[in-house]
């Protein structure tokens, strides 16, 4: 069991003694049970720091976030940032490694285990029990979730309220850490993906018509890629102007710009939005689920990032976020890849 | 389906390779069809997905990349990159139902004219039945 | 106008609206939407809200202006684009996003009317559903004004009880709905009022998220400017437009040429949905942002629902329908916010 007051302590420690510019960590949100990310930066603030299924953000999104923002700075402060880290997102972190994005010193990491459980989904749980008040939600035996509901306790197996994402699950602990906390539980995926085998079955026209009912409803809100800490580019394809324009880009330069996609929520503009997105994240997704579980309209955007990832291990053995030291998916080739592809 | 559609094949070649072999099929008057529209590029590891996926945006039946035969690429390595990136690609697009003729890679050298006009055919004969892309083609 | 309808006649009055286009709570993958119907036996027992409110209709998220072509001979060659001439009926139009229509009437309708939107809503005939029970659990129409069984913006109201729909017709363009089927419709009884009344009554009593005196928060708003709570609140922010993108008020936009061809060079003005939480919105093109960080953002999407818009239309910009804190991934809570703000004025 993870004990969040030995995290609680190990943070106090950090910022007491000067170690950290801040931790990043879990909240109690305004919304009684689910946890928010939060910055604390004062040890007599570390108390509000919990651990317990709702904490389903992937934090190094914010340690991105403070990256950019430590460059804006005139003095930046040097110290490191401890965060918070479930197995997934310590492999985010190993792809920033990867991408020299952040050097290892910069961070100190609070790895946790989901040991043999993960987080909640809320949407599951919510249709479980339905505007019912939920008090608290912990981790009870064998992964099962429990929920105190009015006072009474109920459980769930993990299968009912588990995210897709941590069923799907197979390195449930952190794989890069300064500090651990809890068990390292090897835990039997059920199914890698179930939902990308389902696709696969299909006919080609079956795809499309799926994929074209699923990204018609796409709003362009953007939350998969503001939620998603591989996204860290300052300009990406389909902002409409340039975040790369400084005072001195000529008119000239502006001009040349390529508006690769219109902002219009059009089908085949969001086709091509995510498919560039998913080609994108492919061999760096490490499949923490935020797009899918951000996604106002429930756009299964994970099943595009899981064929990636079930190619990149089918064609070249590859894993994302698993070793900061080996070359990433597409800076390196192996002169036996695959080519029966090309004439 | 439509057999009288003419699809519209965009292709990015390689400067030092693909796209000298091209002109060899040019300069030694074979004749291929000109369904292709030729774009050429300083490498196929120069080639972003970003590119293909646009191409079928504004309007292409089809991508061709081509490249340098493993070994010849004037940047070394750059079609290996290539290999892997089209690669994922190519399982990506049928994935969400596009037609797997619509993407295809070749290794053309600068004095396989022959086989350009080969390629070319072949793939205007593939596409053909397919009738016009619309899957991803951005309609106003 | 107030009448009864039979819960088993629903059905029979829809289907002879057939010169309309009939819009209602369709259930997507784990959501509602409003889509396109053609017919309604009865609104769902688990329908709650839709995910993207009415302003889906009215101001669509990609609106045509004109297209325009250069023609060389004839120099460049404009044509207006008009919404298509359609009438649309829309169910199941929560009292939130009714009042939402407006709100957004103040600025499309007043001075200087936008004819795209006018068209729509002369177009859009609202019959709406009152809330009992709730629909949500971050409802706070209560604290703005408004109430679950809001009349405001809608032609017709529904009310579901026992066996019967209680139907208060509030627009002449109500009575056009009620004239293609008058037979389904009877006067109320003493007994149908009070029960439609009681349901009010219980509907009002089970809010459990309310702002203390908003009219307190623009006078406080007002000095705020400087906050540091605009810091601290918005840390978490994604800077997606989840919140802006499914609010019933919100109404930026951007304007852009899509170009289907250049040569001749041919395309369409379109207007689509932007929002103030992204960071390009305010990006001017020397690349001087004037509103820089998430604070600024956060701090821009409160003062102009709460602050500005008071100044400009004398109305609070907001309906309490409560999505942008129910769908907000990190739990950014505009009620929680409004309360702290309340209390600095304390």
């Amino acid at each position: 069991m993870v004990e969040v007051e030995k995290i609680r302590e190990e943070a106090r420690r950090l910022l007491q003694e000067g170690q950290v510019r801040g931790v990043i960590g879990y909240v109690r949100g305004p919304q009684g049970v689910w946890a928010v990310p939060a910055m604390i930066r004062n040890p007599e603030d570390v108390d509000r720091l919990v651990w317990n299924p709702t904490c389903v953000h992937n934090l190094v999104l914010f340690v991105v976030e403070e990256k950019k923002e430590q460059a804006r700075q005139k003095e930046p402060d040097k110290r490191p940032l401890a965060v918070v880290v479930k197995g997934c997102d310590s492999r985010a972190i190993n792809v920033l490694l990867q991408e020299k994005f952040i050097e290892r010193e910069e961070v100190i990491l609070l790895g946790v285990s989901c040991e043999n459980s993960g987080v909640v989904d809320k949407k599951k749980l919510l249709n479980l029990v339905p505007s019912q008040k939920i008090e608290e939600i912990v981790y009870g035996n064998n992964g099962h979730i429990v929920a105190v509901i009015d006072g009474e306790r109920r459980v769930f197996p993990p299968e009912e309220v588990l995210a897709d994402r941590c069923l799907e699950c197979q390195a449930n602990f952190p794989v890069v850490y300064d500090h651990f906390f809890g068990e390292k539980i090897k835990k039997e995926a059920i199914n890698t993906s179930p939902g990308v085998d389902k696709i696969e079955k299909m006919r080609l026209e079956e795809r499309r018509r799926f994929w074209e009912e699923e990204l018609s409803r796409c709003l362009r809100c953007y939350a998969c890629r503001s939620v998603c800490p591989m996204c860290y580019c300052t300009e990406c394809v389909v902002d409409p102007i340039s975040f790369a324009v400084e005072p001195t880009t000529t008119a000239e330069e502006k001009a040349k710009k390529i508006k690769w996609i219109e902002k219009s929520p059009l089908l085949s503009e969001n086709f091509v939005y995510h498919l560039v997105r998913a080609i994108h994240l492919a061999g760096r997704c490490v499949d923490c689920g935020e797009c899918e579980r951000v996604c106002p309209e429930d756009i299964p955007i994970r099943l595009l990032n899981k064929k990636l990832e079930r190619e990149a291990w089918r064609l070249f053995n590859y894993v994302a976020g698993m070793d900061s030291q080996a070359p990433s998916l597409f800076s390196t080739f192996k002169e036996t890849d695959p080519e029966d592809f090309i004439r | 389906m439509n057999s009288e559609h003419e699809p519209k094949i965009v292709a990015f070649l390689c400067k030092w390779c693909s796209s000298a072999g091209s002109d060899m099929a040019g300069v030694s008057r074979l004749e291929y069809p000109s369904n292709v529209i030729p774009i050429t590029v300083m490498c196929s590891g120069s080639v972003s997905p970003l590119y293909i996926l646009s191409a079928f945006n504004l309007g292409a039946d089809g991508v061709l990349v081509s490249g340098c035969h493993p070994g010849d690429c004037h940047y070394i390595k750059g079609n290996m990159y290539a290999r892997r990136r089209m690669a994922l690609l190519k399982e990506l697009l049928p994935y969400i139902g596009l037609e797997p003729e619509r993407f295809q890679m070749s290794w053309v050298s600068a004095a396989e004219g022959l086989k350009f006009t080969q390629i070319i055919k072949e793939f205007v004969k593939q596409l053909k039945p397919l009738g016009p892309q619309t899957q991803l083609r951005r309609s106003l | 106008m107030e009448k009864v309808l039979k819960k088993s006649d629903l059905g029979q009055w829809v289907a002879r609206l057939k010169d309309f286009d009939l819009y209602g709570p369709v259930r997507e993958n784990n959501h509602w939407e409003f889509n396109q119907i053609s017919q309604l036996a009865n609104f769902p027992e688990d329908y709650t809200q839709v995910n993207v409110p009415l302003k889906k209709i009215l101001l669509p998220n990609r609106e045509v202006l004109f297209q325009f072509e250069d023609n060389r001979n004839g120099g460049p060659y404009l044509q207006e684009v008009l919404p298509e001439e359609r009438e649309v009926v829309v169910f199941g139009v929560r009292p939130c996003d009714a009042r939402g229509i407006v709100l957004l009437e103040k600025v499309f309708s007043s001075e200087i009317p936008d004819i795209y939107f006018e068209r729509r809503r002369q177009q859009v005939y609202v019959v709406g559903l009152s809330c009992y029970p709730l629909p949500g659990e971050n409802c706070f129409c209560l604290s703005l004004g408004g109430g679950p069984f809001s009349t405001k913006g809608m032609d017709i109201l529904l009310t579901k009880m026992q066996s019967k729909y209680f139907v208060e017709v509030l627009t002449p363009k109500g009575e056009k709905l009620i004239k293609a089927a008058p037979e389904y419709f009877f006067n109320p009884t003493d007994k149908d009022q009070q029960e439609r009344q009681q349901l009010e009554r219980k509907a009002r009593a089970m809010f459990t998220r309310q702002i203390e005196g908003v009219e307190k928060i623009w006078p406080v708003l007002s000095q705020m400017f400087e906050s540091p709570l605009w810091r601290e609140e918005s840390y978490r922010c994604l800077k997606c437009g989840i919140c802006t993108y499914l609010c019933p008020t919100c109404h930026c936009f951007d304007i852009t040429d899509e170009i289907s061809s250049t040569a001749p060079l041919q395309g369409k003005r379109v207007r689509v949905w932007d929002t103030c939480q992204f960071p390009d919105f305010t990006m001017h093109s020397s690349g001087h942002n004037p509103r820089p960080d998430k604070a600024s953002r956060l701090r821009q999407r409160i003062m102009h629902k709460f602050l500005y818009f008071v100044e400009t239309f004398g109305d609070i910009m907001c309906t309490g329908c409560g999505r942008c804190v129910s769908k907000c991934p990190v739990g950014i809570d505009i009620i929680d916010i409004l309360n702290k703000v309340a209390s600095h004025g304390a």
